[in-house]
């Protein structure tokens, strides 16, 4: 049995790669799957933060991969779920510290140590940090926002996606891509202001596995340490909880696509 | 402030510095025979006058064995010009390479083919037909390969699914079929003809090696730039006529005409 590999990805920066990382190994620690999240973001380590750990960093994933910390030692077990566990980045340090070695034996001691799934939160960009983060993945989650500059750097990082990892190397076939629309605003959308789930879709020539609509309660969770699939009483929470059952191979209707009609109590007082 | 002020009244500097891309060709020796070099491009200049005749050329010596001597470097630059060409650098090669560019007084010029070139390698490099009638210079970053003698007709090259923004395609001395979209940012480049059977949101160019009879069809016309046998136009503005429409574009004369099917 070996882990299934994901990785989060975008190529732009500030399009939600870390809080889907979080919120998509949340997700699937819920179901149940022994789940580890590793912060490929060397030097801007975040994940720390948004998973409400980073106060019990004491090894992270250079240490690992320099063999200064046996990958027990660093990985932090989750205060939520016991079968979920982060592999911090190192904030001192920069993306070269990194190795493909290194990263290929940490990938494997987590497959051998009975880890059923690994999320890598890939940084911005499409350099050495962003290609050891996809090099080895099984599945991508491409992050991409409803707007122009967003989607041109997804199609970027999907045409690498198919060329520049292992198993497109060895001609294994195609890692699997799933597209994440986030930060959605379907009353702009409406307007014309931001792209469709329609447009992307097209443009990209890929469907989407999720739609996340743009919510104040990422901000919250975040800040809180919290990851928002957490948060049942949002959108937001509850369209990652989609996400998750939907890659997992669930089928799920798209929701909060559409603008909502306010009824009438919501406009009077608001909400 | 004063800073601001006195670049603004300053309107004389002496000269701008940029970079930028030019359409420049590459003359692969793939043998030590100044006379044999001189008498192949002379033929090729020969046969193209307007588009050789005086046309820069970087001289490529990575694909023989031993690097040659100064003198007989200076025998293949100097056969080179009097076949009617202008060598203005070296391609990069290996550190030796670099040292004979500093004792010959020439650049090096990075080797910015290398996404085109197939693993067998081409012969002598013609550069792609300049754009004629442009108003500015062309952003086409040709391809730059040999025709080969005219051999069997080759089937046209299919690519499956989507050309990604950053990725070229180039079917070589034949006809390209892409089944995909071709995104923002991604180019597709033929020597033959083009068919697109998704939307061609990058750039197509047909015809590379000069083929005025390449066409290019595409069945959701959304282009940023069409190109055939060096005539190209670029879409700032897609016509709304043209965009979401099946279109193809051929060449009368001249001018590059774009058509609903």
């Amino acid at each position: 049995m070996t882990a299934e590999i994901i990785v989060v990805t975008s190529g732009k920066g500030g399009v939600g790669k870390t809080t889907t990382s979080a919120s998509l190994a949340t997700g699937l620690a819920m179901a149940g799957k022994k789940v580890a999240v590793i912060d490929f973001d060397v030097g801007l380590r975040n994940l720390d933060l948004i998973m409400g750990c980073e106060r019990r960093v004491v090894y992270d994933f250079v240490n690992v991969v320099n063999g200064e910390a046996t990958i027990k030692q660093a990985l932090i077990k989750d205060k939520r779920h016991d079968n979920l566990f982060v592999l911090a980045a190192s904030q001192t340090r920069d993306k070269d510290a990194l190795t493909q070695e290194g990263v290929e034996k940490v990938l494997d001691d987590l497959s051998n140590d009975g880890f059923d799934y690994v999320v890598c939160d890939s940084p911005a960009g499409i350099e050495k940090g962003a290609h050891l983060a996809m090099y080895f993945a099984d599945h991508a989650v491409v992050v991409v926002n409803p707007e122009v500059s967003s989607v041109r750097d997804s199609d970027r990082i999907l045409g690498l996606l198919s060329s520049k990892t292992r198993r497109a190397e060895r001609g294994e076939g195609a890692i699997t891509q799933h597209l994440l629309l986030t930060r959605y605003n379907p009353g702009r959308v409406a307007l014309g202001e931001m792209l469709s789930v329609k447009d992307v879709e097209e443009i990209l020539g890929i469907s989407v596995v999720g739609v996340i609509p743009e919510s104040e309660n990422v901000l919250a969770a975040s800040n809180a340490g919290v990851p928002v699939i957490l948060d049942d009483n949002s959108h937001a929470g509850q369209a990652y909880r989609d996400t998750v059952a939907r890659i997992l191979g669930e089928e799920r209707p798209l929701r909060f696509t559409e603008v909502a009609r306010k009824g009438f109590l919501q406009r009077v007082f608001g909400g | 402030m004063t800073e601001a002020l006195h670049s603004k009244m300053d309107t004389s500097d002496a000269c701008d510095l940029r970079f930028g891309q030019v359409g420049i060709a590459c003359v692969r020796v793939r043998r030590v025979d100044a006379a044999a070099l001189c008498e192949e491009l002379e033929r090729r200049v020969r046969s193209a006058p307007q588009l050789f005749s005086r046309a820069a050329v970087v001289l490529d010596l990575s694909h023989l064995l031993d690097l040659p001597d100064d003198g007989t470097v200076d025998a293949l630059l100097e056969a080179v010009r009097s076949a009617g060409m202008l060598p203005v650098g070296l391609a990069y090669g290996t550190s030796a390479t670099e040292a004979l560019a500093q004792r010959m007084g020439l650049p090096l010029i990075a080797k910015f083919r290398a996404a085109y070139e197939p693993a067998e390698g081409g012969s002598i490099a013609p550069p792609a037909p300049a754009p004629a009638a442009a108003p500015a210079p062309a952003p086409v970053r040709e391809p730059i390969h040999a025709a080969p003698p005219a051999g069997p007709a080759l089937g046209a090259q299919h690519h499956e699914g989507t050309v990604r923004s950053g990725q070229q395609v180039y079917a070589r001395d034949r006809d390209l079929v892409v089944t995909g979209a071709i995104a923002n940012g991604a180019e597709v480049i033929a020597d033959g003809s083009i068919h697109v059977y998704g939307g061609l949101r990058g750039r197509a160019m047909a015809g590379a090696q000069g083929d005025e009879k390449a066409r290019i069809f595409v069945s959701d016309f959304r282009a940023e730039l069409v190109a055939i046998a060096g005539h190209y136009r670029v879409f700032e503005q897609i016509p709304k006529d043209l965009e979401g429409q099946a279109v193809q574009c051929w060449l009368d004369g001249e001018k590059l005409m774009i058509a609903r099917l």
